[in-house]
C-alpha cells in the first residue's frame, strides 16, 4: 500500500520525540522511587538504616497492613477522613462554582474583589489560624465534622478554574436559559455546572486531596480522638511505638491510597480543568 | 433511552464502575472475613524425630505493638495434636512444653484477620525425646 504525502507539509521525522521520552522517562523514575520504597519497605518492614538495601522486596508481605487495620481505629479515621471531605467537595462545588458564576457578570468593583481574591491567595492559613479558631469555636463547631471541613469550604484557585471555563460558555446560551424563565441559581446548576465538568473534576480532585491531607487544622480544632481524621492518626500511630517501619509505611500507603485512585479516575478531566482558561480566546 | 440503555452506559463509565468492582471486593472479604473468623487454631507438637508428643502444653501468645501477653494454654490428644478455639488476635505466638522434654521454639502466627481460622503447616517441635 503505498502512502500519499500532502504537498507542502514536511514528513514527521521519526524517532525525534526519543530524547523527550528519556528525559521524561528519568524524571518519571526519580520522582516515582520514593513511593516505590514505601511501598517495599511496606511489605517487607525492611529497617531504613540497613546497608546495602535491597532493591526488591524479600520475602513480602501484607501483615503489616493487617497491623495498621487492627492496632489503631483505622476504620474510624478513614470515616473521619472521608465525611469531611466529602463534605468539603461537596461545598466547594457549590459555593466556588457561585462566586466564579458571579465574577463572570460584569459590575462595579468586580476588579476589586478579583484583586483581593488574588491578594488573599499569598496569605498562609497558618497565619489566619487563630481568628479561624475563635470564630469556628463561637459558632460552636469545634470538635465536629462541619468544623472541620469549615476552613475548606471555598478555596480561591478554584474559583478562577471554574471562572475561566463559565466565560468559554457562550452568552446566548446563558440569555436565552434567562427567557426561558430560569432563575440564577438554575442557570449555575443547570447550565454552567454540567457545560464546566472539566473544572468540576478538577474542584473535587483538589478540594479532596488539600482536604485529604490536612494536618494543622484538624490538628487544632479536634479534641476527641474519635474525631481524628487519617493525617492525625498517622502522628498518632508514629507515637506508639519506635519499631514500626513496615506498619507506618503500610499506613502512610493506605492514606495515601485513595487519593490516587481518585486523581487517576478523574484524571482526564483535571488535566482539561486546568488547562481550559488557557485556550480560550 | 431506556432503563436497559441507561444500565448499559453506567457499566461502562469507570466512574460507576470503579466504585461497583470495590464495593464488590469488599464486601466479598467481609463475607469471607465472617464465614472463616470462629478463633479456630490448629496444629501439632512433634519430637524432632516427627514422633507426636501427647500430653504437652500449648501456650497461645497475643501479640500486640508494646506487649506480648499469654492467653491461655491446651494440652495435645495422643495424636500429639491441639485445637484452640478462643483466639480473637490476627497476631499470635505459640510455644509448646513438656515435663522432662523442654519447650518448643516460639512459633509466629500472622493472620489476615483477627480469630481468622488456621490450620498450622509445620508443627511446634520439641527438642528432645522423653528419658
Amino acid at each position: 500500500m503505498s502512502v500519499r504525502r500532502r504537498p507542502g507539509i514536511a514528513p514527521a521525522r521519526r524517532y525525534s520525540h526519543w530524547p523527550i521520552h528519556i528525559a521524561l522517562l528519568l524524571v518519571s523514575f526519580c520522582m516515582m522511587v520514593p513511593f516505590y520504597w514505601v511501598l517495599k519497605t511496606s511489605l517487607t518492614g525492611e529497617n531504613i538504616f540497613v546497608y546495602p538495601p535491597s532493591l526488591w522486596p524479600v520475602a513480602p508481605h501484607l501483615f503489616y497492613y493487617v497491623d495498621v487495620w487492627y492496632y489503631i481505629p483505622f476504620a474510624r479515621y478513614l470515616l473521619n477522613s472521608v465525611i469531611v471531605s466529602g463534605l468539603a467537595i461537596v461545598a466547594n462545588v457549590v459555593f466556588n462554582a457561585m462566586a466564579a458564576y458571579a465574577l463572570t457578570k460584569h459590575f462595579r468593583g468586580r476588579g476589586l474583589i478579583i484583586t483581593l481574591l488574588l491578594s488573599c491567595m499569598m496569605i498562609p492559613f497558618q497565619t489566619t489560624i487563630v481568628p479561624a479558631y475563635l470564630i469556628t469555636g463561637k459558632l460552636g463547631l469545634l470538635n465536629s465534622y462541619l468544623g472541620l471541613a469549615l476552613p475548606t469550604f471555598s478555596t480561591i484557585v478554584c474559583i478562577f478554574v471554574y471562572k475561566a471555563s463559565f466565560d468559554a460558555v457562550p452568552r446566548s446560551l446563558i440569555d436565552a436559559a434567562r427567557i426561558d424563565g430560569l432563575s440564577e441559581l438554575q442557570i449555575i446548576m443547570k447550565i454552567m455546572i454540567p457545560l464546566s465538568t472539566s473544572a468540576v473534576a478538577t474542584n473535587v480532585i483538589l478540594s479532596f486531596i488539600w482536604s485529604w491531607n490536612n494536618f494543622l487544622w484538624p490538628l487544632i480544632v479536634v479534641r476527641d480522638p474519635q474525631m481524628q481524621t487519617l493525617p492525625l492518626g498517622l502522628s498518632r500511630f508514629l507515637t506508639y511505638h519506635e519499631n514500626t517501619t513496615g506498619a507506618l509505611y503500610a499506613f502512610c500507603i493506605m492514606v495515601l491510597l485513595p487519593g490516587i485512585v481518585l486523581f487517576l479516575l478523574a484524571q482526564k478531566e483535571f488535566i482539561r480543568g486546568l488547562t481550559s482558561g488557557a485556550t480560550k480566546g | 433511552m431506556n432503563a436497559k440503555g441507561f444500565v448499559s452506559l453506567a457499566l461502562r463509565n469507570r466512574f460507576v464502575m470503579v466504585p461497583l468492582v470495590l464495593t464488590i471486593v469488599i464486601g466479598g472479604w467481609n463475607a469471607y472475613i465472617s464465614l472463616h473468623s470462629d478463633g479456630i487454631v490448629q496444629g501439632r507438637v512433634v519430637t524432632t524425630d516427627g514422633a507426636p508428643v501427647a500430653g504437652a502444653n500449648v501456650h497461645i501468645m497475643e501479640q500486640n505493638f508494646t506487649t506480648n501477653s499469654e492467653r491461655g494454654k491446651v494440652v495435645t490428644g495422643a495424636d500429639g495434636r491441639f485445637l484452640i478455639t478462643d483466639n480473637r488476635s490476627h497476631n499470635i505466638q505459640l510455644r509448646a512444653d513438656k515435663a522432662g522434654m523442654g519447650r518448643s521454639e516460639q512459633q509466629v502466627v500472622r493472620l489476615f484477620f483477627r480469630a481468622q481460622n488456621v490450620t498450622l503447616d509445620a508443627p511446634l517441635v520439641l527438642p528432645a525425646l522423653p528419658r
